[in-house]
């Protein structure tokens, strides 16, 4: 991550507008006992007490570390309830990242966050179709399937 | 000139800039090899 995705112009912009960005080394026990981490890189999405909303582990290259964390920063404003920011988080990763490993993630809590915020469901038979019609082999397209 | 993150490498200063920028956290468990 350091060689190659940390340095990319692109993900210094992205990470300084949506984060607040911390490095902690893993041989800080403590702390990665605290979160549960024991392989690097792992990536966690805090709010500003310290709760985690998200996480990803393994390399990503720019492209897919932009579309992961915009997934990141979305599912951080779900956990707060923030419902339209979290919207178009993940819109965010719809439109610009279809290509994207993230961008099915992105339309299953799309599916999610609109459910919540309106207590209708037909937003999660929505993003089940959409899932079924682009992302057919994607795991969350048969995590969705209880949605059709 | 190259840019590049200003990571923050203490947990209790990044809950403090997070409260004051409204902005979550991206931490970083990394090997320094």
């Amino acid at each position: 991550m350091g060689a190659v995705t940390y340095p990319h112009e692109t993900v210094v912009k992205f990470v300084d507008y949506n984060f607040v960005p911390l490095k902690i080394e893993i041989t800080n026990t403590a702390l990665a006992q605290q979160f549960g981490v024991s392989w690097t890189p792992t990536i966690l999405v805090l709010d500003a007490d310290g709760k985690e909303h998200y996480r990803s582990v393994g390399y990503l290259s720019p492209e897919e570390f932009i579309a992961t964390f915009q997934v990141g920063k979305g599912m951080f404003y779900l956990g707060t309830e923030q419902f339209p920011e979290a919207e178009a988080m993940f819109e965010e990763a719809i439109t610009n990242s279809p290509q994207a490993h993230a961008a099915p993630e992105a339309i299953y809590f799309m599916g999610v966050t609109r459910y919540k915020h309106t207590h209708n469901p037909k937003p999660l038979n929505e993003a089940y179709e959409t899932l079924k019609a682009k992302y057919p082999q994607s795991d969350w397209t048969k995590r969705a399937e209880v949605w059709g | 000139m190259a840019m590049e993150v200003c990571w923050l490498n203490d947990l209790d200063k990044a809950k403090e800039a997070a409260k004051r920028a409204n902005k979550p956290i991206l931490l970083d468990f990394f090997y320094s090899q």
